[in-house]
């Protein structure tokens, strides 16, 4: 058996490393998390000439110091995993900054391949590289490659395969008698005072870090230059920071190499700047955003609501099938509830969000890798800052209103983990469509024509709520340092079509496995609670009887009964389903006959043709609805109306919809957002300050309400 | 003069890196932000802050307090 290869793919953002790895590994690629942190792994398993290959993509970074988590996971894999060959990703057009990093890996004592990528593009502008020169002052071997076309990959993994398997002792780049001398010094002083900790790092990489007082490695080690060696007091005393003297040497070596190696260098890609000149333009920029955005949940939600019907259809038909299967087989009736009301629908609720997620991943990798995405958080952040959050975060928390779980998922575009955290933790307050029904029944049976008032001041209430939860979280719980706002803004770019598929793939695989898992589980609880014990009605069911249990609690709020609270249990399931249960209470709305005996062949003809037609369906709902779709809603039985007037007043019922809006984000998001950060106390953090705004607010409104 | 009170459209050099948070400090060093780098101002966002500079050929964003700890020189061509 032949050894496997590491191969580690390294390099800085917005070089099309991402889509040079999308392109080497295709549908083997594996999505996942780097141990203990929410920063992206990607890795996958390849073979070339008989050799197995495990590629693993390191996080795009600019370089290798300890302050992010992605930095610090890059150079620990590169100094503690020793890869057996590094792919540097760089950006051909912007080699000075690039081969910043390229320096630093090469302090590793790595090999090293360079790929230049987007080769092609600095063609076009005029560059011309002289790679040949670049290869042998480096030391290392240069390949060209422009990844979206997948020109020049093979050739940079079989660059890789050779120097993996004959890492002749490479030339290494030198700093400057001064600073080598240095390197030196601490090298010696290290091989003969701590042999030990030495061996265990690359010897020129640890005498760097000691020589840059990296506080990671001093803390890691223990160690502490000591004040006898002479070179390097010397050097402290003529340059003081010795950190800032390597930064600037390879700065300089950078710049050097770019010097020697390219000619005609011209600086700005004029499309680019043309398209910011108007996207980013003062008065232009705001509305254009507006726009882009509203295309955004368009296509999301519009284009993806005749898929989510036809997987509802799916599950309905394999619900049939399953009851024809079971009454045949004449299994008891609890069991075969259980699988179809709790088992089946539970798989159902999984299965409703999957075209969603889909192409919402899509969309927002779409506009991340379009360099667009940056633009956006530069145009908004002033609006974020003030309450502490990243402009970044402006797109999650708008999807929030379509739906709080993409919401979950559109947190990956944020850097720092504690912005992502206080994102998740805000978004259940953006108002989803589920949580319309319930307005829409509410506001339709007190409020007449002022319904809608009522219904835009509760998506407001929401906002206020989330901000207000802003500043609490960062004085309180998150009160880590925040993110830092430098951000590149790159070129625009074309993302490849392959490279978003295979991202939005791998992201709705990990929704269903992961997070289904929780949701099913969940589902089959309140199944348990709404059947059990067995052959009771509804009020006397466990959920009826926890309905009555807790309705006490609700008395300030004015709807102490266990109607109420029974619903708003089941609503945790998914906030429509307040407005189900009231409906099956109060006899509007029968339970689905569960006695079909023939085998849905109806059912499973429409899924087979529906289909083709979800996609025209989808396509039509793009060009065509220019109408706000997605906020209409059935207008509620007359019936359920009546018994919600007998049991309510104007204000216990504003109080029960700002307390639907509040009181907990949905399971589905509830299972997201630990799947995503496998945080409890995230967890905690989103039931308690719901439940608690909730509770506050609802009390204030009635108890206001009725002082007049 | 502070970075952030640069005109857009006009040059300066990078006298120094105030004192901060060391995770700025390097995040901007290893972006190119060198003492004695030419930097060019290209915009403020709608808003006025934060402020889009070019520094090594490369687009780069600051918030205002970020910018407001870079002390440049402008030079007039």
């Amino acid at each position: 058996m032949t050894k496997q290869i590491v191969v580690a793919v390294a390099g800085n953002p917005n070089t099309g490393k991402t889509t040079f790895v999308n392109a080497l590994a295709g549908t083997r690629l594996r999505v996942g998390n780097w141990p203990g942190v929410t920063v992206e792994k990607k890795e996958a398993l390849l073979r070339l000439n008989g050799k197995e290959i495990f590629l693993v993509d390191l996080p795009g970074t600019y370089s290798l110091s300890p302050y992010s988590e992605e930095e610090i996971i890059a150079r620990d894999f590169l100094v503690k995993e020793r890869p057996d060959v590094v792919l540097n990703v760089v950006d051909a057009t912007h080699l000075e900054r690039n081969l910043y990093l390229t320096l630093q890996i090469l302090e590793t004592g790595c090999p090293v391949v360079l790929v230049l990528n987007m080769y092609d593009e600095a063609r076009r502008r005029g560059l011309e590289i002289n790679l040949a020169r670049l290869s042998a002052l480096l030391g290392i071997p240069v390949v060209p490659t422009v990844a979206v076309k997948g020109e020049g990959l093979q050739e940079a993994l079989q660059q890789a395969l050779e120097l993996a398997a004959s890492p002749n002792p490479r030339k290494k780049v030198h700093y400057g008698e001064e600073i080598e001398g240095a390197i030196k010094e601490i090298e010696d002083w290290l091989g003969k005072n701590v042999p030990q900790i030495a061996v265990k790092y690359p010897l020129r990489w640890l005498a760097l870090k000691l020589l840059e007082g990296d506080p990671r490695v001093l803390q890691e080690t223990g160690l502490k230059i000591p004040e006898d060696l002479p070179l390097i007091r010397h050097l402290q005393k003529v340059h003081g920071d010795l950190s800032d003297l390597l930064i600037e040497a390879r700065y300089g070596l950078a710049a050097g190499l770019v010097r020697q190696c390219i000619k005609e260098h011209r600086v700005e890609p004029p499309l680019s700047e043309k398209l910011d000149r108007l996207l980013l333009n003062r008065y232009l920029g705001p509305p254009l955003f507006a726009l882009a955005m509203w295309l955004v949940f368009k296509v999301a939600f519009d284009f993806s609501a005749p898929f989510v019907d036809w997987f509802d259809g799916l599950i309905g038909a394999t619900g049939g099938t399953l009851s024809y299967l079971l009454k045949h087989l004449s299994v008891p009736d609890w069991l075969y509830s259980l699988i179809i009301d709790g088992l089946v629908s539970g798989v159902g609720a999984v299965a409703v969000f999957l075209p969603l997620i889909f192409i919402l991943m899509l969309v927002l990798t779409f506009l991340e890798g379009s360099g667009y995405l940056a633009r956006v958080a530069f145009l908004v952040d002033r609006l974020f800052s003030f309450v502490g959050l990243h402009g970044k975060c402006a797109l999650p928390l708008l999807l929030g209103f379509g739906c709080n779980v993409p919401c979950v998922y559109a947190t990956r575009v944020l850097e720092s983990r504690r912005d992502r955290i206080l994102t998740v933790a805000l978004a259940p307050f953006m108002s989803c469509g589920a949580r319309l029904p319930v307005y829409v029944l509410f506001a339709a049976a007190f409020f007449g024509p002022r319904a809608g008032t009522v219904i835009w001041s509760l998506y407001l209430l929401g906002v206020v709520v989330a901000l207000v939860l802003a500043l609490v979280l960062q004085r309180t719980l998150l009160r880590e340092e925040p993110g830092l706002f430098v951000m590149e803004l790159p070129p625009y770019r074309m993302p490849g079509w392959r490279y978003l598929l295979v991202h939005a793939w791998e992201k709705t695989r990990h929704f269903a496995v992961k997070a289904g898992t929780y949701i099913v589980v969940i589902s089959m609880l309140v199944w348990a609670l709404l059947h059990l014990p067995p052959g009771q009605d509804l009020r006397h069911s466990y959920l009826g009887r926890l309905g009555a249990f807790i309705a006490p609690v609700f008395r300030p709020l004015g709807f102490a009964h266990w109607e109420a609270g029974a619903a708003l249990v089941t609503g945790v399931l998914a906030k429509e389903m307040v407005v189900s249960t009231l409906g099956q209470i109060y006899g509007t709305e029968k339970r689905e006959p569960s006695a079909e005996i023939s085998f849905p062949w109806e059912s499973w003809k429409e899924v087979i043709k529906g289909l083709p037609l979800a996609f025209v369906e989808a396509g039509k709902n793009l060009w065509a609805s220019f109408s706000p779709v997605s906020l209409e809603a059935e207008s509620p039985a007359p019936k359920l109306l009546e018994k919600i007037r007998q049991k309510f007043d104007p204000f216990s019922a504003y109080a029960f919809m700002v307390f639907t809006l509040l009181y907990a984000p949905c399971m589905v998001v509830l299972a997201s957002a630990y799947a995503e950060f496998r945080s409890l106390k995230l967890l905690a953090i989103m039931v308690g300050a719901g439940l608690f705004s909730a509770y506050l607010l609802g009390i204030l409104i009635y108890q206001i309400g009725h002082l007049f | 003069m502070k970075l952030f009170e640069v005109k857009p459209g006009m040059k300066c050099r990078v006298k120094a890196l105030g004192p901060g948070m060391a995770a700025l400090r390097r995040r901007l060093l290893d972006l190119g932000v060198l003492s004695g780098e030419p930097l060019l101002v290209i915009r403020k966002a709608p808003l006025g802050d934060p402020m889009e500079i070019e520094v090594k050929g490369t687009r780069i964003t600051l918030r205002r307090d970020e910018a407001q700890k870079i002390e440049v020189e402008v030079e007039y061509d």
